[in-house]
């Protein structure tokens, strides 16, 4: 496919580059994410709440690893000169860092999501609960969105380690939000996988807003003054 | 004849520099160094022809194309390394150098292979393990083997040991060889320029301040010692960019050397003692305390 303006074959050896590059790390990643799934799938009590700490741990911990080796490294190891001197754009640039970090993350994202799923669905846990873990999820993409966002468009370490931690740390508040919300924690203990108006709300909110977060930073990066 | 590259009115401002108005080309199949203290302006200028950065104000055409817009075009055939760029340290300049070679079809193997040999590089080693010197040479490397049009290289020699800044020196004339390429590199080692270069230019303050071809660069030069008092008003006396009074030996420095300059000095009794040619790491520092004016 040939799209007018865009450097495709070089966007494309780019993001092999990256996935090349961390392909190792996220193994271990989805690896610690399976044994977090069996742990869940054990159904035991003490087993459910270490997986799903676990679980969430190895999200954060993979969506952190993604942007900072990336993004961050590339710059702080002054690579990003080097790329930016092959035959790219910034917009070449952008849809090749977004890319290969989406790919990257959501590898192991949505390999860990289908297996909570998979483990909730074939397991004695109650099917209820695959709601509340979807929207968990869903937030881990939009906190994901938010730091790759500020990774890209902010130079300084010091707000991007904030805008990782920051958004990542929220999961907590998030996680009491949704035992507030009857409608949704209402269905965690039962069979029945409801999803009720606040719950697709809430799923429609988190990838809209993550989508606009990513599509506003590639307008603002292709007006960046400087890439190096 | 095609510019290897054109700037008009260039400008880019930081918070604490500017560079300023620039305007310079350099016809295809030449070489052009930039000479500057640090903080000139040589890395900005090289960064912008290079797609690096963006320009606040002003124009770029490099090998016919508009910068920034024709970039991808540009960067085709464009090699660019500069003293901050990096490689990826956990990867083998193998790794590089097949992934140049994906993205470069003019990349040349064999001469890949020649480098190798005469830098004495292990292209399985991985990029940790190299000496500064070694990561140099692997830049410099990756983008002589991919056959560019126009080379622009950021103090190419600076930290490297006189052997290693041999062999750099060595294979950038071999790539002159080759008319049709075109090469601007900045050094703060006037000697590297004065050996490869066939034009100058001398950035200072975010300003070019001249950019002549070497010959008649070093042709106008002349370091005159004379045997006697400076007599006056230097305003009369625009050739002489600097004067040095040593006891009864007075020592000039002429930016514009005639033998119509050397009747004029005996005609207000000086004796002449010697004329020198000056070297160029001379006249850029006469240049630069003389305010500019070469």
């Amino acid at each position: 496919m040939n799209v007018p303006g865009l450097n495709l074959p070089v966007i494309k050896l780019l993001i092999a580059k990256d996935w090349l590059l961390f392909q190792k790390q996220l193994a271990a990643y989805v690896t610690a994410g399976i044994f977090a799934l069996c742990l869940l799938g054990m159904a035991k009590p003490w087993s459910f709440y270490l997986g799903s700490l676990m679980l969430i741990v190895v999200l954060v911990a993979a969506a952190c690893f993604s942007i900072s080796t990336s993004l961050l490294a590339e710059r702080k190891e002054h690579t990003l000169a080097f790329v930016m001197s092959l035959p790219v754009t910034p917009l070449d640039f952008y849809l090749a860092k977004l890319l290969g970090n989406l790919v990257t993350f959501l590898v192991p994202f949505l390999v860990m999501l289908g297996g909570t799923i998979a483990v909730i669905a074939f397991t004695p846990l109650p099917n209820g609960l695959i709601v509340f873990a979807t929207l968990v999820f869903g937030y881990v993409l939009l906190a994901y969105a938010v730091s790759l966002s500020v990774a890209m468009a902010v130079e300084s370490e010091g707000w991007n380690t904030f805008a990782m931690i920051g958004s990542m740390v929220l999961i907590n508040p998030f996680i009491m939000l949704l035992g507030q919300i009857h409608a949704i924690s209402g269905y965690t203990n039962t069979e029945h996988v409801v999803w009720s108006a606040p719950a697709v709300s809430i799923l429609l909110a988190q990838v809209v807003l993550s989508v606009a977060v990513l599509v506003a930073t590639g307008w603002a990066h292709c007006r960046k003054p400087a890439f190096y | 004849m095609t510019a290897a590259f054109a700037v008009t009115g260039l400008t880019k401002r930081y918070e604490n520099f500017a560079l300023q108005d620039i305007s310079l080309s350099m016809p295809e199949g030449q070489v052009m160094g930039l000479v500057g203290v640090n903080g000139a302006g040589k890395t900005t200028l090289l960064r912008l022809l290079s797609g690096l950065s963006r320009a606040d104000a002003g124009t770029i055409e490099v090998l016919g194309h508009a910068m920034p817009a024709q970039q991808v075009a540009v960067k085709q055939e464009l090699g660019f390394a500069s003293e901050d760029m990096r490689l990826y340290k956990t990867q083998t300049l193998r790794w590089h150098m097949d992934f140049i070679r994906s993205i470069y079809p003019g990349w040349d193997e064999a001469y890949a292979a020649e480098l190798l040999r005469r830098f004495d590089l292990c292209a399985e080693q991985a990029l940790a393990g190299f000496s500064h010197g070694q990561r140099v040479k692997a830049l410099l490397l990756l983008n002589f083997a991919r056959r560019p049009r126009l080379l622009l290289l950021d103090e190419p020699t600076t930290g490297l040991d006189p052997v290693a800044r041999d062999e750099v020196l060595q294979a950038l004339a071999d790539i002159l060889r080759d008319d049709a390429r075109s090469v601007l590199f900045s050094s703060h080692n006037t000697q590297d320029i004065e050996q490869l270069a066939d034009t100058i230019s001398f950035v200072h303050g975010g300003r070019l301040l001249e950019s002549r071809d070497k010959e008649s660069f070093l042709d106008d030069w002349r370091r005159v010692v004379c045997q006697g008092s400076w007599p006056a008003n230097e305003s009369r006396w625009p050739e002489i960019a600097a004067t040095r009074q040593n006891g009864s030996l007075l020592e000039l420095k002429v930016r514009r050397f005639s033998d119509a300059l050397l009747s004029r000095l005996k005609g207000q009794g000086l004796e002449i003692r010697s004329t020198e040619a000056m070297s160029l790491e001379d006249i850029f520092v006469t240049t630069v305390r003389a305010g500019g004016a070469a």
